[in-house]
């Protein structure tokens, strides 16, 4: 009887706690969503805090400080469009940055088109966000730079005859197709392919087949549990010790999850890492440790650029205005502890800066906290993204 | 005299006049104005699933595949041919009453635990299929670009001008399930629900009245899809997903169900607490998981019927 | 394709079988005698896998100890979820009972994710059994084989506990029966205490064992309890031999799905799943009545 009252009373007591609440003046404010809760939050968690970190060293901008309203849409795209309304709508933002998850994003870059609003997409791979909309600058890293990346030097440096392993899902397929274009350019073999659902634990089969196909390298077109799984598996059949091991993408916390020894000697692409040699980046990584705890991944870093380059725009262009403020960005060569240089291309609002081959350490090498990887080579900007015009899309008028 | 008779009818029903000014105002009360929209859409979903749950008695784990096929076939119809709303609207409701015909002539006959198991297997081959026919759906990217096509003169962009659309067509469900619950079919339903072996000696066809009531539920989920396929501009796959089947189930029990209010109030609760939690916590998740497991021990008619229990028959 | 590989594949069907063969056996008991489908399976599934990662890398403990201790707590734990809520629903229709496992199993995957972080742990293959055995025809992971081992001593030792031991006999007779069991003087809850900790104890030794073959996270029972329901469809509910020959029929669907038929391998096991149901309900050695 009395855990019913509880009950009710607990609900109309949250009930009243929602209650909206009157706007401020008008500072500049940034948007942030990225995901929060659920299994991808590790991930996730690291850019919002940059971008907290970088606004509250920021000073003031057009006379007041910088806002900043962070979302979280749990991984999911309905709830990323909910939170992308919201923030246009009722925080009144003037940009959103972040939003992983491809799905997601496109929904958030919509909504950018619909409120005229900037959105500056740092953490979705899908290259459906170049040049899709003149409110959409995409960031950081693509889909075609991971696997070209990876394609172009590994064809010339891990050997000719290449294995496959895709996820089965959007993502994956842009993936394994962006590689192949790039494999076939360097002359590489590409010896069979295995289209894997999305959190298969049981990667034996697929491996198997693989091995039996005896390629060089075998290419993981995944990320996180299924590049566990797969490595796992790779690493119980003897995979590993006849091939090498590449991965579109790897995060440092798959390989704290599953343990060193699983990955060592494993290569990855990417566009960041906080042991690369570009001046200010240990700082930032060992200001993120301090505060955080952990170092910075890339999308971390890709938030922190995004973010700075945006309030450096808006201070050249002396408004927050949403054209005035794009168009300073577009064009724009900066240098940040991201990228150095790093240009937007203005014909398809990308962002570019050369691409790093990562090698995974062995765990006798790990020195300190979080330093799995170490840089072994680079793929300059324009070999790594795709060229203009590749997708036939062109950005219509504001 | 004229007059009393005027304040007596109020009397009696002054919930619900207290509850009209609500819902007209209902954007401007939440934190933003979409919320209001998602409220009702999931309440519309609720409601029908309500006449299959609460009124007929058969748990269906499934019922994201309407909802979700009314989504995408609404956003493709708008999308490829630029159709006119409603339009749009009524494809979605007819494809998924045809996928829902299929289904539910081959799953009513199944009886008790295995019609749920058999709509679970259905919902994860659905979601599979939307997953890789990615040429039609999007795959796992969704369906982008859902237009709002204005309805004559007045354009549907703005977020409060939909809601006031999917406050219309809410009420004219309500009305209608209304209707159908109080008639006498609605009270075979009952009868079925309670003792089916005693209302199919009395001569009822069951299974042509679960089927008639699996269509209308596969009815209202299909209109609440493409009404969320309008609201996000855009439909995502987890449409098709066990857990957004499992979220209906919650708030009908949360709510209360065989009410039709308490799955409506448990919907538009649930929408509302998620939005709300979410920003404050990362663990809503959990919160909600507490919040349902307390309902189906406790409050085992839902909050709507222990409220009026109290309220209303203090005896 | 040559034979050879054929039969690996073939073999890890059945080591992807057995995992299934254990849930099974768990989620069918649990429904013969309790009547309860149990969507908290997967989740005490899961909290095997944590027992064993939190004895071995927390206490210092080594894998055996993990593998013998970690579904004994799990079927504690499920014996203590029986005694204190699921019993509190069995005068309601069964679907209240599943509706709360469906609430459990939302309620221990979070309460898992903010104890031990969303994040995947570390769980390795133990020393012992890393490498393969040469079977002369083909190499064999030495923990595949152990995995087939335990899972067919177990099955032998549930099928022996059943049939031939008085306590086995109870359980049989309650699963026809409950209220005739009870009638005849014995105390039928303890029993439904006991087969539910039982089945939960076999949930739990599924995800020990699964532990160092993927990563470990607090979802990681969400998909094998769908798949978990196919074999237990196919198989019959309350059939312990249909729970068995159910999981090595659904590891070898897909396994060899991924061979022979890729881009249907997922949707394969449902269509037979909705075939299954639809053709006979009561799956290959389901008692008719369970269709109530």
């Amino acid at each position: 009887m009395r855990g019913k009252i509880i009950v009710i009373g607990m609900i109309c007591f949250l009930f009243l706690l929602g209650a909206p609440y009157a706007i401020a003046k008008d500072p500049v404010k940034v948007g942030v969503i990225s995901v929060l809760s659920g299994p991808l939050a590790v991930v996730g968690k690291g850019e919002p805090d940059a971008i907290k970190m970088l606004i509250e060293g920021y000073g003031s901008l057009l006379g007041e400080k910088v806002e900043l309203v962070i979302k979280d849409h749990a991984y999911s795209p309905g709830l990323a469009v909910e939170r992308a309304k919201e923030l246009y709508e009722k925080d009144k933002v003037d940009v959103i940055i972040g939003c992983p998850n491809s799905a997601a994003a496109l929904g958030v870059s919509d909504q950018a088109a619909k409120n005229k609003k900037l959105f500056i997409s740092t953490d979705a791979g899908t290259c459906d966000l170049i040049a899709r909309n003149p409110y959409t600058i995409k960031w950081n890293y693509n889909d075609y730079m991971l696997t070209t990346t990876v394609g172009l030097w590994g064809a010339e440096n891990l050997g000719k005859r290449w294995y496959t392993i895709t996820s089965d899902y959007a993502w994956g397929h842009d993936l394994l197709k962006y590689f192949t274009a790039a494999l076939k350019k360097k002359g590489g073999e590409h010896v069979g392919n295995d289209m894997v659902a999305v959190g298969t634990a049981d990667y034996s089969p697929y491996i198997l087949k693989a091995a039996k196909a005896n390629p060089d390298v075998l290419v993981l077109l995944n990320v996180g549990k299924d590049a566990v799984n797969s490595t796992k598996a790779a690493v119980e059949y003897g995979l590993k010790k006849k091939a090498k091991i590449v991965h579109a993408l790897l995060f440092e916390v798959d390989i704290k999850g599953a343990g060193v020894d699983i990955f060592e000697g494993d290569y990855t692409a990417a566009s960041w890492n906080w042991v690369v040699p570009i001046p200010g980046t240990r700082k930032f990584a060992d200001q993120f440790y301090e505060r955080y705890g952990d170092r910075p991944i890339f999308m971390a870093a890709g938030g922190y650029s995004a973010a700075l380059q945006y309030l450096e725009a808006v201070k050249r262009a002396g408004t927050k205005e949403q054209v005035p403020v794009i168009k300073a960005l577009l064009n724009h060569t900066f240098k940040d502890i991201f990228a150095n240089p790093g240009f937007v291309r203005a014909e398809d609002q990308l962002q570019l800066a050369k691409s790093y081959l990562l090698k995974v350490k062995k765990a006798s090498e790990v020195k300190e906290k979080e330093d799995y990887f170490e840089i072994i080579g680079t793929v300059p900007a324009e070999e790594a993204n795709p060229p203009l015009g590749f997708f036939g899309r062109k950005i219509g008028g504001f | 005299m004229e007059a009393l008779g005027i304040l007596s009818f109020i009397r009696n029903r002054w919930v619900v006049f207290l509850l009209i000014p609500l819902f007209i105002s209902l954007p401007f009360l939440t934190p933003h104005h979409s919320l209001a929209s998602e409220m009702l859409i999931f309440a519309i979903f609720a409601m029908g699933y309500d006449i299959l749950f609460g009124y007929t008695g058969l748990l269906s784990f499934g019922h994201a595949i309407f909802f979700g096929a009314g989504a995408y076939t609404s956003g493709l119809i708008l999308i490829k041919l630029q159709a006119p709303l409603f339009v749009g609207l009524l494809g979605g409701i007819f494809v998924s009453l045809m996928i829902a015909l299929i289904i539910g002539f081959l799953s009513v006959r199944i009886k008790g635990i295995y019609f749920v198991m058999v709509t679970l297997a259905f919902c994860q081959m659905f979601y599979f299929i939307a997953l890789k026919w990615s040429g039609l759906t999007g795959g796992d990217n969704g369906l982008h670009g859902v237009p709002r096509p204005s309805i004559g003169p007045i354009h549907l962009d703005s977020e409060i001008r939909l809601y006031y659309l999917v406050l219309m067509l809410f009420v004219l469900c309500l009305l209608l399930a209304l209707r159908i619950v109080r008639s006498p079919f609605g009270r075979a339903l009952q009868s079925l629900k309670s003792n089916e072996d005693r209302a199919k000696s009395i001569g009822f066809n069951t299974n042509h009245f679960k089927l008639i009531s699996f269509l209308i539920s596969a009815f209202f989920g299909a209109l609440a899809g493409g009404l969320y396929a309008l609201h996000l501009n855009f439909v995502p796959l987890e449409t098709l997903n066990i857990m957004t089947s499992g979220d209906v189930v919650i708030m009908s029990i949360i709510g209360g169900i065989g009410t039709l209010y308490g799955p409506i109030f448990g919907a538009m609760l649930l929408v509302y607490l998620k939005n709300l939690l979410s920003a404050w916590t990362e663990q809503w998740n959990f919160i909600m998981g507490i919040l349902f497991i307390t309902s189906v021990l406790t409050l085992r008619r839902g909050i709507l019927v222990e409220v009026k229990q109290r309220l209303f028959h203090k005896r | 394709m040559d034979i050879q590989f054929i039969f690996i594949q073939l073999f890890n069907g059945l080591a992807l079988g057995s995992f299934y063969i254990l849930l099974s056996l768990g989620l069918t008991i649990i429904f013969g005698m309790l009547g309860v489908v149990n969507f908290a399976h997967g989740a005490l599934y899961m909290l095997g896998a944590y027992c064993g990662y939190t004895l071995v890398q927390v206490c210092s403990g080594n894998f055996w100890m993990a593998v013998i201790l970690s579904p004994l707590i799990v079927g504690f734990i499920g014996m203590v979820m029986e005694s204190t809520l699921l019993r509190k629903l069995y005068d309601l229709p069964h679907f209240y009972n599943l509706l709360l496992t469906f609430g459990l199993m939302i309620f221990i995957e979070e309460l898992i994710q903010i104890i031990y972080s969303p994040m995947g742990k570390p769980f390795n293959t133990p020393k012992e059994l890393l490498g393969s055995i040469d079977l002369g025809f083909m190499l064999f992971p030495k923990y595949r084989l152990l995995i087939l081992g335990v899972t067919t001593l177990l099955a032998i030792g549930i099928w022996f506990f059943l049939v031939k031991t008085k306590l086995g006999a109870i359980i049989r007779a309650g699963t026809d029966d409950s209220e005739m069991v009870d009638a005849l003087g014995i105390d039928i809850s303890k029993i439904f205490t006991l087969v539910f900790g039982m089945g939960a104890g076999l949930a739990g030794l599924a995800g020990v064992l699964a532990a160092p073959l993927q990563n470990i996270f607090p979802y990681m029972g969400m998909g094998i309890l769908t798949e978990t329901f196919v074999v237990v469809i196919i198989g019959g509910m309350g059939s312990i031999f249909g729970s068995i020959l159910g999981g090595i029929i659904v590891g070898e669907l897909i396994t060899m799905g991924v061979i022979f038929w890729p881009p249907l391998a997922n949707t394969l096991i449902y269509i037979f799943m909705a075939a299954v149901l639809l053709l006979r309900p009561r799956g290959l050695f389901g008692r008719v009545k369970f269709f109530e």
